[in-house]
């Protein structure tokens, strides 16, 4: 009997081993179960861990340089225009808001819409002084930059610093739950404009990324989690994180391993990834999350 | 010919202050010296004392990469620093996908371009080279 067991043991054992070297085996990502990361669980999250998750949330700038890539033109109408910096009441919807509008600029100064930007510059102006983190936007300079499209990077880099500044700002005084709606609010609009997009340019390489947002969408859910409890306003959104989730639940992501290969070129190194993600994703599938991103993007820029 | 040179002068400063708009010019040389076909998307700042253990990184962050993206990740050093700022990207098995640093040689790359086929969240590791002190920015951008 003893014996039997050794060789059973021995055999998962050896499977194991030759599926961590085998360059051909593919694995899956595995979405973690609702229990899995249960209120309490994220409520002991420290705040670096906190910090990191939202370091992990993609930039509305890789979305914009994706549509850039494939020559999609800009459009105004998919900007969160009706957002109204004084009739945002609650520090919640003045935070998100401020999340919202951030991820348009991105888009914007990507597109270099320099015109439009000045006007979402001054909404987030008031957004963030209505929150009391005015002081990180150099907004002077930020409009100066925005009208000398020469230096586009120069813009890019002083607004995602400022954003950073404010994230790093509040969670260091106590306000992380304001920090994770901007990063929420960033994410929900990156993820509206991908999904409005997709409708009109159906590139399988925009498909993917919205397919592959389920990579980071646990993380999102663990950013709200903690404040879950807190009012109306907070479970509302908590309950169209998992609304998200679930239209994402049977979408798979595989993985295919390989070695990375490396060459050096112009004093640096050029590093080629062989291992590769594969997304699979229905039409029905793409449509559902197209759906409900709409419906709860439109209902969070809209006054309640 | 006062007047021009004072004009001039003005063009060429405003030219300098437009290009350093972080007040840290180490981040903004760095941001600036990643390329003009790269497109900016984060920076980590490291300050890091003498090491005591070698070989274990110090300085660690998360980052999301996606698939079908060329990013760069350049380096930048303080005058004052001992080492030299390296990175060894891992991804989420913990498997090293890159390094700017080649053990054999002891090379230390100032930038390494990284043709991402696989979207995950990574973990960036910064450290100076031999654990050595020092101060020098991580940036990352996306190569058109």
């Amino acid at each position: 009997m003893k014996e039997k067991f050794i060789f059973i043991l021995l055999i998962i054992a050896c499977s194991c081993f030759s599926c961590r070297n085998s360059s051909k085996k593919t694995v899956e990502f595995i979405f973690p179960e609702a229990d899995s990361v249960s209120l309490e669980e994220s409520e002991k999250l420290s705040s670096e861990a906190i910090e990191e998750i939202a370091k992990n949330i993609s930039s509305p700038v890789e979305i914009a340089y994706l549509l850039q890539k494939m020559s999609v033109p800009f459009s105004p109408d998919y900007l969160a225009s009706s957002i109204d910096p004084n009739k945002e009441v609650t520090a919640f919807k003045k935070a998100l808001s401020l999340g919202i509008l951030g991820a348009d600029l991105g888009y914007l100064n990507m597109y270099e819409k320099t015109g439009t930007s000045i006007n979402i510059l001054s909404s987030i102006q008031k957004l963030a002084e209505g929150i009391k983190v005015g002081h990180f936007f150099d907004f002077k300079t930020i409009k100066r930059l925005s009208l000398n499209k020469s230096n586009l990077d120069s813009l890019l880099f002083l607004s995602i610093d400022s954003y950073t500044q404010i994230d790093k700002y509040l969670r260091d005084n106590a306000r992380g739950q304001l920090s994770s709606l901007m990063i929420i609010g960033v994410w929900i609009e990156g993820q509206y404009l991908a999904t409005q997009v997709v409708k009109d340019y159906p590139d399988p390489m925009l498909k993917d990324r919205i397919g592959e947002q389920k990579i980071i969408l646990n993380d999102l859910i663990l950013l709200a989690n903690p404040y879950c409890n807190r009012d109306d306003e907070y479970k509302r959104l908590c309950e169209y994180l998992q609304q998200i989730r679930e239209k994402y639940r049977d979408v798979k992501i595989s993985y295919t391993l390989g070695e990375p290969e490396s060459v050096e070129k112009d004093g640096g190194l050029v590093i080629t990834q062989t291992e590769t993600s594969k997304v699979e994703m229905t039409e029905e599938q793409l449509a559902d999350i197209i759906q409900i991103t709409k419906e709860i993007r439109d209902k969070l820029i809209t006054k309640n | 010919m006062k007047k021009y040179l004072l004009i001039t002068l003005l063009i060429l400063a405003t030219g300098v202050l437009t290009k350093a708009q972080s007040s840290d010019p180490l981040v903004s040389n760095c941001v600036m010296s990643a390329g003009s076909n790269t497109r900016y998307l984060k920076d980590f700042r490291v300050q890091l004392g003498k090491g005591s253990s070698p070989g274990e990184m110090r300085y660690k962050a998360q980052i999301s990469l996606w698939k079908n993206t060329k990013y760069r990740f350049s380096m930048c050093n303080s005058d004052d620093s001992e080492g030299q700022l390296i990175l060894t990207i891992k991804d989420e098995s913990n498997k090293v996908v890159l390094s700017s640093f080649d053990e054999s040689t002891k090379k230390v790359y100032p930038f390494v371009d990284f043709i991402c086929n696989k979207s995950g969240i990574y973990t960036l590791n910064y450290d100076f080279n031999e654990g050595n002190q020092g101060s020098g920015i991580g940036v990352v951008s996306m190569v058109k």
